[in-house]
């Protein structure tokens, strides 16, 4: 979302493992919750143009706390909470050589000299990253958080070469925001009811709609809004017919009216999946599984719908108002 | 079965030009004649029969466009809509319209086939999958090779053969129809923040490789493989006040290989400097005129709304510095980049008037129709449903001198336009828009009328308000089936794609897996894009 405010500088992950000397994690640990991705892409790697490998590569981790990953970092940045946006801000003006008001960076929790030194580092790299994760992105502030990152790194590029990328997981999100771009126009937050695609985050995203209990039956495919979503969200799909289509008992599949197990995607199910960076992998199942496949169910959904008359706005009766 | 009759026939590459006669079509081919009870006839009297159109260069498919769908989506809020029907699905068009969305605008326009003009090879699932889902027009595309690094790398190293090898490799792991070169170097250059503005210096990183060496050895290399389409070249210093020079000088480096010169409007700038910036389209054409191994299509813009969207990550970078509106920035790795930058041409803007007339002096002043094509390289010029507005604005020369008249003055000195008074005809209209893009693509059964071509034809009222005209064929078929009748879109068929097997050794394999592991992020093994992930492939084998 933060994109559709000012774009996004980015590129694939073989890019930072080819050529990045300089990285940033910022709000993620991804120690924990990406475990390949020093070994496989931004640390570790003997890049084309990094031949030293680790080396030849400066991390700086940016937190609220000492995660996990801080042991890998050259230099950790420990942020008071809620604070990002501040710092983004601050490092955006150090950047244009602003003046900077040192009090008011200390609000932070970070000193103006160590702001000042992380500038010099981003504009002294040769190629540098900017990943960012869910402590920045989910926190106070959200995508405006993102946005300002963003627009951090496209500007330091009057300087040098600098990229970041959102650090994006569970599963296989950014092929469904892929997927719905193409189809619809829009990554995410689409409502159909009138035919056509409309797009209104903070509307129609699937939040929201359920907190307000506007729809009548949910279809939940590869996800678990039931260990995730707020309470009134997940009441609503427990008053209302939901669907589940899983290899596996969830929280949602327990409160659903019916649960179809679905073989494993990857492991039995082919399929593509798109990686963070918006690269398609290709799937190729390993095993047989006796349960069909996600997309099987679909189609055989969809034959059934298929067989009911077609809601066109011309067969669209009135409802007269109470 | 199906017999047109009545109408004004013009199909150019069969020299028919205007006659009433029957278009006869059986199994989705054009045929001498037709016979029998199940004979459908459409009365086709007071409308012009074409070919179906062909687009030679055009963004709509694959990784560039999603992205910039993801980063404008206050485009697709003011942008037609596309209501689901039993046989259509819903959509919105824009200047980045959704897939299916994408199909019906094309056919909208009597258009049957398109060429997605910038696919890397790392990407080039993602865009065979969104082209799948693009119905009614069959498809081709052309592989970003111009800055694929392991091709650079045994440029430098003096490895044309192996180069070679690795090309047709990666053209058949792609699934990709033809070569396509976007800023040769620069791009690869870009990815240390710099560019390749100059043919004859080295690209930032190598000793030997320069933009001249890769352009002609790229060009070279299209036609060793005797690829369908040539190379499809867009050059060094897209843009760029003064660029003319560079434009021909690539000209001159292909030293008589076939290149497909990309929306040439880009490329035809005289000047220092924005303030300076003028037409060099005269000088361009002549040039140009004298060079039989050169097509081009024209790149044409028009004012209003638009997103660019290039490999050409340098360019857009200084875009987004003039502009100061949002910057999309996809590097891939090896092979290419990717920005996207939104943008507004304004009629009361110098340089965009000028870019506007020079678009339209290309196509009036390149004398052979067979050689510049109708594009607006969409969606960067404009977006391809608003090509009437261009033909109505080449076929009438009044209408020319109304839209110049509200240029601002301090355009009129830098351009030609005013001078010309060219009008086109019909049949140059079916050339730049069918039959020339069709034999520039090397697709033989496209693009005319002749027994045997693939019965892809569109039927327009024969209007006097051409951009009325064009903007909605009465009749469209794809394959033979009426799929637009009476200007609606009744029927919806899939479309082909239309792919290239070169002949390479299959050795290059081994070279190649090594080089993988170190360099990619993808196994070698994942790499390839499988045949059963394209619907209707159709495969030329060459080389």
């Amino acid at each position: 979302m933060a994109a559709q405010l000012g774009g996004k500088v980015t590129c694939t992950l073989g890019e930072v493992k080819n050529r990045a000397d300089f990285i940033i994690y910022w709000g993620g640990n991804p120690a924990d919750c990406h475990p390949l991705h020093f070994s496989r892409y931004t640390l570790t790697p003997k890049g084309k143009h990094v031949p030293e490998g680790r080396k030849g590569r400066t991390m700086v981790l940016v937190d609220v706390r000492e995660t996990p990953s801080a042991k890998h970092a050259d230099i950790l940045l420990q942020v008071k909470p809620g604070k990002d946006f501040e710092v983004v801000t601050t490092l955006r003006a150090l950047v244009k050589n602003q003046p900077v008001d040192a009090a008011r960076v200390a609000e932070t929790g970070l000193t103006l000299e160590q702001l000042q030194d992380l500038v010099d580092r981003m504009k002294n790299a040769r190629f540098g990253v900017l990943f960012f994760g869910m402590g920045l992105s989910m926190t106070r502030g959200k995508h405006m958080n993102s946005a300002a990152v963003l627009a951090l790194v496209a500007e330091l590029n009057a300087y040098t070469k600098f990229v970041s990328m959102p650090m994006r997981g569970h599963g296989n999100v950014t092929g469904a925001d892929v997927v719905m771009r193409w189809t619809t126009g829009f990554p995410f937050g689409v409502n159909l009811s009138r035919g056509y695609p409309r797009f209104n985050p903070g509307e129609f995203s699937t939040i929201d709609v359920l907190v307000r209990g506007d729809n009548d039956a949910t279809l939940v495919l590869g996800a678990d809004p039931g260990a995730t979503m707020p309470q009134p969200a997940i009441d609503h799909l427990s008053r209302t017919p939901t669907i589940v289509l899983d290899p596996k008992v969830t929280h949602t599949s327990r409160l659903a009216r019916i649960h179809i197990t679905t073989a494993t995607t990857g492991i039995s199910a082919p399929g593509t999946v798109y990686r963070m960076d918006e690269i398609p992998l290709p799937l190729k199942p390993i095993l047989e599984s006796p349960y069909p496949t996600d997309e099987e169910v679909i189609h055989r959904i969809l034959e059934k719908v298929k067989e009911k008359p077609a809601w066109t706005p011309a067969s669209f009766k009135e409802v007269p108002c109470a | 079965m199906l017999r047109i009759t009545g109408g004004k026939v013009y199909d150019p590459a069969n020299d028919v030009n205007g006659e009433v006669r029957d278009v006869c079509i059986s199994d989705g081919r054009i045929v001498d004649e037709v016979a029998g009870a199940d004979v459908r006839t459409i009365d086709a009297a007071g409308m012009v029969v074409f070919p179906g159109g062909v687009d030679v260069h055009t963004h709509v498919a694959g990784g560039a466009i999603n992205f910039a769908r993801a980063m404008t989506p206050e485009n697709h809020r003011d942008a037609a809509k596309f209501i689901h029907s039993p046989e259509l699905r819903a959509g919105v068009g824009g200047a980045t319209p959704s897939t299916f969305a994408t199909g019906y605008l094309y056919a909208g326009l009597g258009y049957t086939t398109v060429n997605e003009a910038a696919v890397p090879v790392l990407s080039a699932r993602h865009t065979h999958e969104e082209l799948r889902d693009t119905p009614l027009v069959d498809k081709s595309c052309c592989v970003l090779m111009a800055n694929n690094e392991l091709l650079l790398d045994l440029l430098e190293e003096g490895e044309t053969e192996r180069a070679r090898h690795l090309l047709a490799w990666h053209l058949w792991a792609a699934k990709g129809y033809g070569v396509k070169a976007v800023n040769p170097g620069g791009v690869t250059a870009w990815k240390w923040g710099k560019n390749a503005k100059i043919l004859s210096e080295p690209v930032p990183g190598y000793s030997k490789v320069t933009p001249a060496k890769i352009i002609s050895s790229l060009a070279a290399m299209v036609d060793e493989l005797k690829l369908p389409h040539p190379l499809h070249l867009h050059c060094n210093n897209l843009g760029a006040p003064g660029n003319i020079d560079t434009t021909i000088e690539t000209m001159k480096v292909l030293d008589g290989h076939r290149a497909h010169m990309a929306h040439l409007q880009f490329h035809s700038y005289g000047g220092d400097d924005w303030d300076t910036l003028r037409s060099e389209s005269v000088r361009l054409a002549e040039f140009f005129n004298e060079q039989p191994n050169l097509t081009a299509d024209a790149g044409a813009i028009l004012f209003g709304d638009s997103v660019t969207i290039t490999a050409d990550g340098p360019w857009q970078h200084l875009l987004y510095q003039l502009t100061g509106r949002k910057w999309g920035n996809l590097d891939v790795e090896n092979e290419t980049g990717c920005g996207v930058v939104p943008y507004t041409y304004k009629g009361t803007n110098m340089v965009n008037a000028v870019q506007w007339a020079v678009g339209l002096e290309l196509l009036l002043l390149i004398d052979d129709p067979w050689r510049i094509y109708l594009t607006t390289d969409h969606p960067n010029g404009a977006c391809f449903w608003r090509y009437p507005e261009i033909i109505h604005l080449l076929m009438n020369a009044d209408f020319r001198r109304e839209c110049i008249d509200k240029l601002p003055e301090k355009a009129l000195k830098r351009i030609y336009l005013p001078g010309i008074d060219r009008e086109y005809t019909l049949s140059e209209i079916a050339i730049i828009i069918s039959a020339g893009p069709a034999r520039a693509l090397g697709m033989p059964q496209k693009g005319h009328l002749g027994v045997g071509a693939d019965a892809d034809v569109a039927l327009y009222n024969d209007d006097p308000d051409r951009e009325r005209m064009f903007g909605h064929p009465r009749y469209l078929l794809k394959g033979g089936e009426v799929v637009v009748e009476e200007g609606d879109i009744r029927k919806m068929v899939d479309g082909r794609e239309y792919i290239v097997r070169p002949s390479f050794d299959k050795n290059i394999e081994e070279y190649l897996r090594p080089l993988f592991e170190q360099y990619y992020t993808m196994s070698f093994d994942n790499y390839p894009v499988e045949m059963e992930r394209l619907e209707g492939a159709d495969i030329r084998e060459c080389g």
